[in-house]
């Protein structure tokens, strides 16, 4: 097997919580921190240190507002971070192929 | 081995994708437009005194079907304004949720509506409806935001509720059914439909 692909893995995105917060983030628009941190059963520490790395990579973007006198936290994916979440999904898919290839 | 690992990942990714993807359209305008229309038949039934069994049972499917068809044109028309696909996989899942128990719910009150033992049992036709358009909801709530499945409990506990009154006074409970009716599938949703209209975010997407 062509070890490359592995190689080329994103590594901010790999580890499995980040993956996590990536993945729903691909399929929505938008998520507020708490509909994350629920549907991820993530502690808010645990979710909030996750979103730094993230942001600092610039794959996610965080804006903070109200929504009926509350305040709300939402969460998106940058253009920088569907393209760094496409490659890692094509890297693994590529993965896959080669070995059905074989 | 390591491709396991791989078809795994891809699996998880995968499955949050679709558990992320959730129907978030605006719900405030299907919400008012049902309860307008179970407002109207609830008072259209009882001003009319439409007290048999039959044409209780069709005035209600019939509003059933008007509402249904309405709601997903109301939906579709939301999807075509924002540019998105109306068949989307969110309005999908909904859909396939709300199938099951509103086709139970159905099937079950054709059959005490027009079978010979309708004059039996036709007084618990709005239980029935009442307790499965509530599972219909909770069911749905799973791929919708958190607030229908708590609007769809409400329907559930009041369903029990009737049956135990349905126990002490069966009469007073089929004279009253269109109020019953009007009250469930009226102002619940108005009232919902307006604590939406004034809470819902107004962008909106499935």
């Amino acid at each position: 097997m062509n070890p490359e692909p592995f190689l080329q893995l994103d590594r901010v995105i790999h580890e499995k919580g980040r993956l996590a917060i990536m993945s729903m983030l691909a399929a929505s628009a938008e998520l507020s921190f708490t509909e994350l941190r629920d549907a991820l059963e993530m502690t808010d520490g645990n979710l909030t240190s996750h979103m730094r790395t993230l942001q600092e990579a610039g794959y996610v973007a965080v804006a903070k507002s109200y929504e009926n006198n509350r305040p709300l936290t939402t969460c998106s994916l940058t253009a920088a971070g569907k393209k760094a979440f496409a490659n890692y999904v094509d890297l693994l898919e590529q993965v896959l192929q080669q070995a059905k290839g074989k | 081995m390591e491709t396991n690992w791989v078809a795994e990942h891809l699996q998880v990714i995968r499955t949050l994708m679709e558990r992320s993807a959730l129907y978030r359209r605006a719900l405030a305008p299907i919400m008012l437009f049902v309860g307008a229309l179970g407002l109207v038949t609830g008072a259209a039934g009882t001003i009319l005194r439409l007290n048999t069994i039959r044409a209780y049972g069709c005035l209600w499917l019939g509003t059933a079907v008007v509402a249904v068809v309405d709601a997903f044109l109301i939906a579709r028309r939301q999807a075509l304004t924002a540019h998105e696909p109306f068949w989307s996989s969110p309005t999908r899942r909904v859909t396939q949720a709300l199938l099951p128990p509103l086709t139970g719910g159905l099937l079950l009150s054709a059959v005490l509506t027009f079978s010979p033992s309708a004059i039996d049992f036709g007084f618990l036709v709005p239980v029935i409806w009442i307790l499965f358009y509530g599972c219909a909801l909770h069911a749905a709530g799973f791929f919708m935001q958190r607030g229908i499945r708590l609007f769809g409990w409400v329907f559930i506990a009041g369903a029990c509720v009737l049956l135990g009154c349905v126990a002490c006074s069966r009469d007073a409970f089929s004279i009253h059914s269109h109020l019953l009716m009007g009250f469930f599938f009226g102002v619940l949703h108005v009232a919902y439909g307006v604590y939406l209209y004034l809470t819902e975010n107004r962008k909106n997407a499935a």
